[in-house]
């Protein structure tokens, strides 16, 4: 077990901020943003919600990740007088697609110490196309470009030259561990992992804040198909790696997240929403392999999951609502029973009874996942936790879980890799 | 501090695959590290690997990194080493050719595999293949006779 350490005082969430994400090049509510205005479009809305004027604002931390498509490094100078933040302490951080959940945590032990009161953490990432020389103008960016800076974060000194291969290895294989350990029939196997997308596409379609809003239903009678699952096992949906089918996978789009964390001293003399208190986070970093010869044991998540639980003095039956990185959507199964979410061997059905809806006793990933609601890379985890805060507040419309939840746990992957849980409490 | 990258691969070249060896507690890494992954410690010694392995799952993606493009598709899998780690690599021996082979090759695992080097996309690796059971040699045998 890690150290677990406590916090003097528990920071709250008072404001959270999350633009539409889709692309820059072709979605209307983000066309033609720069990665400055679409970072400022959820900056200005967290900070709108927690109510705070900038000059409250005491830090902050700009998570991004791939320079090679922005352009930019030293996020927080140029951005220090966008976000009305002149003078103020900040500073580019990355831990990759787990950024900021990561955020939260550092800014939680920044209020915890006394330095600051009011800590803006902002993720903002634009992966359909690079800048170029005009600041006005992007460019359409190759997929497998993208790819190959993203391959950047995987042991470079090895594991990435001995034929690395991400589909297989974050999808493939611990799909077909998962149905190998727990004796699951490879065409049951795929009936869950259709089970997974189709809620995936069910929260999707109700966020309007997601990059694909309809469901997989919608999408099957538009192509052609008879009902979702003759489009689930056709040509338009082909094996990644097999057993992990294409839409098992996420979607790169752009946009932005934010959140402000707050004293809670300071957060009762103004804020009249109720505040969310970070009441456990935890972080791990691992060198790939990320598992040994069973892909559904991964100790860095194990690990991540008991310290940050064991921080905010809670059980995993505590939890009303789980968000788990789901950039291939086997995770969707895997990472509840480690945390206790699910019982071992036990998730794959609970997805096929239908429990992990928002409707179900056992919501999970409301907001889309990283397919529907889309991956930005930095940014996503703070959609995420955006998220979580809605349905904490009962303010998650045409998604709403029907009790709020008292406790959320979210849980993120930064590739390759890092574990990164955050637990919030009402 | 030695230039550990550099000596694994050009060890790669004259046909010696070397991890370390934890000087403290023992533990094997492979590839070669500074430090041991089970205490921390930063005293480790270099040892050749047996060669020997259990390839316990495999498949073939569809996105291969730039530099392995014109490989696909090929087999990638988890070899568990005698010597204890797990590695990840390209694996022979074994069917890609569709996804019904992919998934019947599977129900074989896990099978023995052997350390091999390989000259690909300009550089020497180490790739597994997966050793012919000795029950079906001696099948083939008898069915000659």
């Amino acid at each position: 077990m890690a150290h677990v350490g406590n916090l003097k005082e528990k920071p709250v969430i008072t404001g959270v901020g999350c633009t539409k994400f889709g692309s820059v090049l072709e979605t209307p509510e983000i066309k033609g943003l720069a990665f400055q205005e679409l970072a400022c479009e959820a900056a200005f809305e967290a900070m709108d919600e927690a109510g705070v004027d900038p000059k409250d604002i005491d830090a902050f931390y700009i998570g991004s990740m791939v320079s090679h498509i922005s352009h930019l490094y030293s996020h927080h100078t140029q951005m220090a007088d966008w976000l009305g933040l002149h003078l103020k302490p900040g500073l580019h951080f990355a831990t990759a697609c787990s950024t900021t959940n990561t955020g939260v945590g550092m800014a939680a032990m920044d209020i915890a110490s006394g330095k600051f009161r009011n800590v803006l953490v902002l993720g903002c990432e634009i992966l359909s196309s690079t800048a170029t020389d005009d600041p006005t103008k992007r460019k359409a960016l190759d997929p497998s470009q993208l790819w190959y800076w993203t391959d950047f974060g995987v042991d470079q000194a090895y594991g990435y030259h001995h034929s690395y291969d991400i589909a297989t290895a974050y999808g493939g294989l611990p799909t077909l561990g998962y149905a190998k350990k727990y004796g699951v029939p490879m065409d049951k196997m795929d009936e869950a992992m259709f089970a997974v997308h189709k809620n995936v596409r069910l929260h999707g379609s109700k966020n309007k804040k997601a990059f694909v809003t309809t469901t997989l239903q919608q999408e099957a009678k538009k192509a052609g198909f008879k009902d979702a699952w003759s489009f689930w096992t056709g040509r338009k949906n082909p094996f990644l790696a097999w057993p992990t089918r294409a839409k098992s996978a996420l979607n790169t789009v752009d946009g932005a997240s934010a959140m402000v964390i707050s004293s809670k001293k300071e957060a009762k003399k103004y804020f009249k929403k109720e505040p969310i208190e970070v009441a456990g986070f935890h972080w791990s970093s691992s060198n790939y392999p990320w598992y040994g010869s069973d892909p559904t044991q991964w100790d860095i998540d194990e690990t991540t999951f008991k310290t940050a639980m064991k921080m905010a003095k809670i059980k995993a039956k505590d939890v009303g609502y789980l968000d788990v990185h789901d950039c291939m959507q086997i995770y969707q199964l895997i990472q509840p029973e480690t945390c206790g979410y699910f019982k071992k061997g036990e998730a794959w059905k609970a997805f096929l009874e239908g429990r992990t809806t928002y409707k179900g006793d056992k919501p999970m990933n409301t907001s889309g996942g990283r397919h529907a609601k889309g991956h930005a890379f930095a940014a996503s985890a703070g959609a995420e936790i955006y998220e979580a805060v809605k349905q904490m507040r009962g303010e998650a419309k045409g998604r709403q879980i029907k009790d709020e939840p008292e406790v959320s746990m979210v849980h993120n992957h930064g590739y390759g890799m890092h574990s990164a849980v955050t637990v919030l409490k009402r | 501090m030695e230039k550990m990258i550099e000596k694994f691969y050009k060890s790669l070249g004259k046909g010696k695959i070397y991890g370390t060896k934890c000087k403290g507690c023992g533990e094997f890494a492979f590839p070669p590290k500074a430090g041991c992954k089970k205490c921390g410690a930063h005293k480790m010694k270099w040892q050749q690997i047996s060669g020997e392995g259990t390839l316990h799952l495999y498949s073939s993606g569809n996105l291969p990194p730039m530099k392995f493009a014109k490989y696909h598709p090929y087999a990638y899998g988890c070899v568990e080493l005698k010597e204890g780690p797990c590695f990840f690599t390209q694996i022979e021996g074994v069917d890609v050719s569709s996804v019904e082979e992919i998934e019947k090759e599977n129900e074989k695992l896990p099978r023995k595999a052997k350390a091999k080097v390989k000259k690909m996309a300009g550089m020497n690796i180490v790739v597994f293949k997966v050793v012919k059971s000795q029950a079906k040699k001696k099948s083939k045998k008898k069915s000659k006779k």
